[in-house]
């Protein structure tokens, strides 16, 4: 399987600064991105942090394995996901603490999102409203939950998800990183197919972009980067109301497989048939 | 100015106005609404302005308090609301000018929060108390957890059952399928199953599954009982408590 991946972050049309963040590692095929809050600069801070804090930690554990896990992490999860796990919550602490230590930089705080792909496996750790989706056979599949008071009253049966998306409440969280000196983080491991799409996107997606569309705009454009410019570009035409980041991950068939040969054989015939040189296997 | 009208037996007992000050309910004289019954508490519920709304809140008392029928802790009210208390009526009237402008819905009179920001453990579980206190439907009230399941009724897969807690569940015939299927010629990824917050989605893969002997048209919500037929299995979809 070979991955193809592109980011964009974009400040959106209402606001005047970007708190948003994001970093793609591709030599190990990790992805984090992160949505800051706090007044004046103070969400950038804090999303950059934790963007930084986890891709280092990711790093270093992949040079040293004995550098040591940080936090509390499940024993039954690959190296990977424990890795990240224990990343999520030293970005945690670090934020913590410098909102503790700096008196201007009080309350705040960022969401994480982070997929790190090894194989056919994917591991993601998760805190906050950020989401990451992925797109398997023309169905979008939601990958985490928000961590926000309306998503939780949904759980609980209060309210409808048609209310929750109505709520005035949407930008209540009940977990963020830097909120408190210890955070619960969700880390789930999937496994990958070939031709899945995965993508990791702050909430000035999903606010403005509909599912549906969603996976219309991935599905008409191959090019990752195209694709995350592309829905990027409806957040805004949609309002833009927030910053608005996304990543997307294309897993694509390896073209050194033992029957790749076949494949190009019969693209190349179908080509000089003048068929457009369709995909065999799309 | 909000009213409220303490009624007996269909007769207007006492009226009294809401204003900036909480008005005491209960069976003690020293409430702003007497109410002179003994399955009354002595300070049985009291009613305030917070935010612009109108809220009751119930002071532990013995027999509950109720609105529109349903027992409450502590609820908002809308104009022509009934708080049972005991066996007497107080009618809410809330269509006169209230301390701050309120009179917009439910919705429009929650506060408007722009800014993300993070509830801390105890604001969090409040709440989640008070929207439930507010909230229709509180299935989750009972509190007893269920788990979502899936039981194979027919076909050959590695396990008899499934509990689902994973964000998404593979049935076929992969390796790292959760529901795996045996057998030549099974669909490597025949289904999948996606947790969302308002419930359990499966949508298609490699085939399209049915849903109690319908194909489905995309990815769509399952109820409890609900049987799933795909890649030669079936399986019984159900909420173990």
């Amino acid at each position: 399987m070979q991955i193809a991946s592109g980011g964009v972050s974009d400040v959106g049309r209402v606001r005047t600064n970007n708190e948003d963040c994001f970093r793609i590692v591709a030599p190990l095929q990790l992805f984090v991105l992160s949505d800051g809050m706090g007044g004046e600069a103070h969400g950038e801070v804090a999303s950059a942090m934790a963007v930084e804090t986890v891709t280092k930690h990711c790093l270093e554990g992949r040079e040293n394995h004995a550098v040591p896990l940080f936090g509390e992490v499940q024993a039954s999860l690959s190296d990977e996901a424990k890795r990240l796990a224990s990343a999520v919550h030293l970005a945690n602490k670090r934020i913590f603490e410098a909102a503790e230590g700096h008196l201007e930089q009080r309350g705040m705080g960022a969401t994480l999102t982070a997929a790190w792909i090894d194989g056919t496996k994917l591991s993601i750790a998760h805190v906050g409203d950020s989401r990451a989706y992925l797109l398997r056979s023309g169905t979008l599949q939601q990958l985490t939950s928000d961590h926000s008071l309306v998503a939780e009253q949904v759980r609980r049966g209060i309210i409808t998800a048609a209310e929750a998306e109505e709520s005035q409440m949407q930008s209540v969280l009940i977990r963020a990183l830097g909120a408190q000196p210890e955070v619960e983080v969700d880390v789930e491991e999937h496994t990958l197919f070939v031709r899945d799409i995965l993508i990791l996107c702050s909430d000035g997606l999903t606010r403005m972009v509909t599912e549906p569309e969603i996976a219309g705009t991935l599905q008409a454009e191959t090019n990752p980067t195209k694709a995350a410019e592309k829905l990027v570009a409806l957040a805004n035409e949609y309002g833009g109301a927030d910053n608005v980041t996304v990543i997307v991950i294309r897993l694509e068939p390896g073209s050194r497989k033992w029957f790749s040969w076949l494949r190009r054989g019969v693209r190349s015939k179908a080509a000089s048939n003048g068929s457009g040189g369709g995909k065999l296997d799309g | 100015m909000a009213k409220l009208s303490l009624m007996f037996e269909n007769k207007i007992v006492k009226e009294v106005p809401v204003g900036g000050r909480p008005i005491g309910i209960g069976r003690s004289p020293d409430n702003d609404l007497p109410v002179d019954n003994l399955a009354v508490s002595n300070y049985h519920a009291r009613v305030y302005f917070e935010g612009g709304r109108l809220v009751v809140e119930d002071l532990d008392s013995l027999n509950g308090t109720f609105v529109n029928d349903l027992r409450v802790e502590r609820a908002t009210l809308h104009d022509g609301d009934s708080i049972h208390i005991g066996k007497h009526r107080i009618k809410v009237d809330a269509t006169g000018d209230a301390p701050v402008p309120w009179d917009t819905g439910r919705k429009a009179a929650a506060p408007r929060i722009n800014e993300t920001m993070v509830l801390d453990t105890k604001a969090r579980r409040d709440m989640l108390q008070q929207a439930a206190a507010m909230g229709e439907r509180t299935q989750f009230a009972g509190g007893r957890l269920k788990v979502p399941t899936l039981i194979v009724l027919n076909g050959k897969t590695d396990q008899k059952e499934y509990a689902l807690t994973n964000k998404l569940t593979v049935i076929g015939k992969s390796t790292m399928a959760t529901v795996r299927l045996k057998g030549w010629f099974k669909p490597q990824m025949a289904a999948q199953i996606n947790q969302r917050d308002d419930g359990f989605y499966i949508g298609p893969g490699d085939q399209v599954p049915a849903v109690n002997g319908s194909p489905i048209p995309g990815p769509t919500r399952l109820k409890d009982g609900d049987v799933i037929e795909v890649g030669g299995v079936r399986l019984n979809f159900i909420f173990r408590e």
